[in-house]
């Protein structure tokens, strides 16, 4: 940590720059250089977004009502639940990120892509391997490791396909014209660089090779917790620090605070994961680290809140109403500060003593996942697909109308989660009450839970048909490219 | 470039040293461990051929999204042993034999560490898998019936068909019997105890932070 900041502060002015303004001509020319495998991208991953939507609201509702297609084996919760979360995060999260990350870095190094056409097919094995692997964990030959559930061949193909598209970007990085590296490069690259390491590790250790059983529970934790943060904040953080000053014009409020975020948040990440296993079968050290990063991954939340917060109020205020991109980012923001103080008391361990294993953990994964990385991105697509297209937003109305429902159908989902994982955990420490009875505590709040997934689902209609408006003005106006 | 190589550099050491510190520690220190000599035989004991294909059947259904397989250590809750889910904490010794160590993260269902010394007929696990809101009542756990099969009783009828009551029990004249992976799969849970003691078991037991 120290030699990493010292470092930095000598150098931070000539290392950190604002993004500096692109010829319009050339923009487009880097637009265009990579629009296809970026629109396909997107596309993909809102099919899987809604498919895992569907999906997770049909298990939600198998927790209302057991029998629901139940003695149906492709469709028992234990195969669909798992496919659900993997197509947000193999589906949705991870290619989105990656697109974003690709016109980031192209826009920001004013350089266009080259080879797209390796990028591209690269996509398209990533995308088979998601859907012949979801199908596979469907037919029974599942892993049962949490977020790692794709059988060999599968994550083996989405690891290479990953290394395939990552590698022309790196190589984008390596070409691109001379000029300061700006703090969304930082985090983006931390990302992109990050994501194929802990995959092919965790792999390595849990499904291509097998360590020994007693080593594989901390890093199952180890996984989820840097998926987390090394792809999800950074990617998300990255788009941010793009987004507000883009939209408002003011510069970042204080470079120090950014690297210190920065620094802070790859000092303390990864090691986060651990806490999920207080009190399980781990060596002391191993709990004590996962607390205490937990509790300090408070620090890079504050820095870059306290930064876009500051920006936020140096903006005018007209332009926070108009624009729909720095809504939805600055729920993203709200949604981070809530989440992480969520994930703040549940690693203390005497409040996780009742938390662990409950809904309340789920909630704030949850809030964490689609508040704070989806909203932000949803926010950048706002910002983005208009200029890769060439077309406005046809409706105001429906993009207030997925605002609003997203808002509504976290905030509902998150708080009874929370309120619902409380009242499981308080009955679960009581071993008075029956299990069975806990379960009757927690069916009002399942139901909640099914509302609020058919709320999101509503809403990511909303902007679907946005998407399909959009499409038909491109056939009419015959535009080169396809949405 | 130089920039860009000593950012990449910073980067790099600080996602190493947790890569190293978790992955790669836990690993090292948790990856090796030796089994011990009990009383009665080597601890923890091997499962059985049937117990290990029992846990592929356990796998392949994703038993873990909603039970869990560890007991929690006595100075965070006293709640897991209070509830009967095991005589002791779990320790990392006791998934020295588990292909895939299935920890669990959430509890919709009860843990199942020491299932196996808790529940011990075989026919109730059938029964339960079969129809569980008819044995255990407010159950929400979903019918396996895929894992058994329907039959005309031809003659006697089978040693292990499953008495069954609810609104899926066979119309007479027809009797449910368990598939081989229902069978396995409950080799398997019936052989999730641990309750052996392990000679240092005090020792090991890590303290809370």
């Amino acid at each position: 940590m120290n030699n990493a900041t010292t470092l930095s502060k000598i150098e931070t002015i000539s290392y950190l720059s604002e993004p500096l303004p692109l010829d319009p001509s050339r923009s487009l020319e880097i637009d265009r250089s990579m629009s296809v495998p970026i629109l396909f991208l997107m596309r993909s991953s809102f099919f899987s977004f809604a498919l895992g939507l569907f999906l997770v609201l049909i298990c939600s509702m198998k927790l209302v009502f057991p029998s629901f297609l139940d003695g149906i084996s492709f469709l028992t919760y234990g195969r669909l639940f798992p496919v659900a979360y993997d197509l947000f995060i193999y589906g949705w999260a991870i290619p989105l990120g990656f697109a974003l990350i690709l016109w980031l870095m192209a826009r920001l190094s004013a350089t266009p892509l080259s080879h797209v056409r390796i990028v591209t097919a690269a996509a398209h094995l990533w995308n088979s391997a998601l859907f012949l692997g979801s199908l596979a964990v469907l037919a029974g030959y599942g892993t049962s490791v949490t977020f790692l559930e794709y059988p060999n061949w599968a994550s083996f193909l989405l690891f290479v396909s990953f290394l395939l598209m990552g590698l022309w970007v790196l190589l984008l990085i390596k070409d691109r014209e001379e000029r300061p590296l700006y703090i969304s490069e930082w985090y983006l690259l931390t990302a992109l660089c990050s994501f194929p390491w802990i995959y092919g590790t965790a792999n390595l250790m849990l499904t291509w090779g097998k360590i020994q059983g007693s080593a594989q529970g901390p890093i199952q934790c180890w996984y989820a917790g840097s998926l987390m943060q090394f792809w999800l904040t950074p990617v998300a953080l990255g788009a941010i620090y793009y987004l507000i000053p883009k939209i408002t014009g003011v510069k970042i409020y204080s470079y120090y605070l950014a690297l210190f975020g920065f620094f802070s948040l790859l000092l303390f990440s990864g090691w986060n994961g651990l806490s999920a296993l207080i009190g399980g079968p781990i060596p002391a050290w191993m709990m004590s680290a996962g607390v205490v990063t937990s509790m300090m991954l408070v620090l890079p939340m504050i820095a870059v809140v306290v930064n876009f917060y500051k920006m936020f109020q140096e903006s005018e205020k007209l332009i926070l109403h108009q624009s729909p991109a720095l809504r939805f980012v600055a729920a993203g923001i709200i949604s981070y500060v809530i989440a992480t103080a969520l994930s703040l008391v549940s690693s203390f361990p005497c409040f996780n003593a009742i938390l662990n294993f409950t809904d309340y953990l789920s909630g704030t994964y949850l809030l964490f996942f689609l508040g704070f990385f989806g909203m932000t991105l949803f926010g950048g697509l706002y910002y983005f697909i208009p200029r890769l297209t060439g077309i406005s937003w046809s409706s105001s109305k429906l993009i207030r109308f997925h605002f609003w429902l997203f808002v509504v159908g976290i905030s509902l989902m998150v708080s009874s989660m929370v309120l619902g994982g409380f009242i499981e955990g308080i009955a679960l420490n009581d071993p008075v009450i029956t299990f069975t009875n806990i379960l009757s505590y927690t069916a009002p709040w399942n139901v909640l839970v099914s509302l609020s997934w058919s709320i999101l689902l509503l809403g990511f209609f909303c902007f679907m048909r946005l998407l399909v408006i959009m499409r038909w003005q491109m056939i009419e106006e015959k535009l080169p490219l396809s949405l | 470039m130089n920039r860009l190589k000593s950012l990449i550099l910073i980067i790099t050491f600080l996602f190493f040293l947790s890569w190293s510190g978790v992955a790669i520690y836990s690993y090292l220190q948790l990856g090796h461990l030796k089994t011990v000599a009990g009383s009665d035989g080597v601890l923890p004991p091997d499962y059985s051929g049937k117990a290990i294909l029992g846990a592929q059947v356990y796998k392949a259904n994703g038993c873990m999204t909603c039970h869990t397989q560890q007991v929690r250590q006595l100075d965070v809750t006293h709640s897991d042993i209070d509830r009967k889910w095991g005589a002791r904490p779990s320790i990392a010794l006791d998934y020295l034999r588990d292909r895939t160590a299935f920890l669990g993260n959430r509890r919709i269902g009860p843990d199942l560490s020491n299932v196996g010394s808790r529940l011990t007929d075989p026919v109730w696990y059938y029964q339960h898998l079969y129809e569980p809101d008819q044995v255990t009542a407010g159950s929400i756990m979903p019918s396996y019936r895929y894992l058994f099969h329907m039959q005309k009783i031809q003659g006697e009828p089978s040693a292990l068909a499953v008495a069954l009551v609810g609104p899926h029990a066979p119309l007479p004249g027809y009797e449910v019997v368990p598939t081989k992976d229902a069978q396995d799969l409950v080799a398997y849970l019936l052989s999730l105890k641990h309750d052996y003691i392990l000679p240092e078991v005090s020792a090991e037991t890590p303290s809370a932070p």
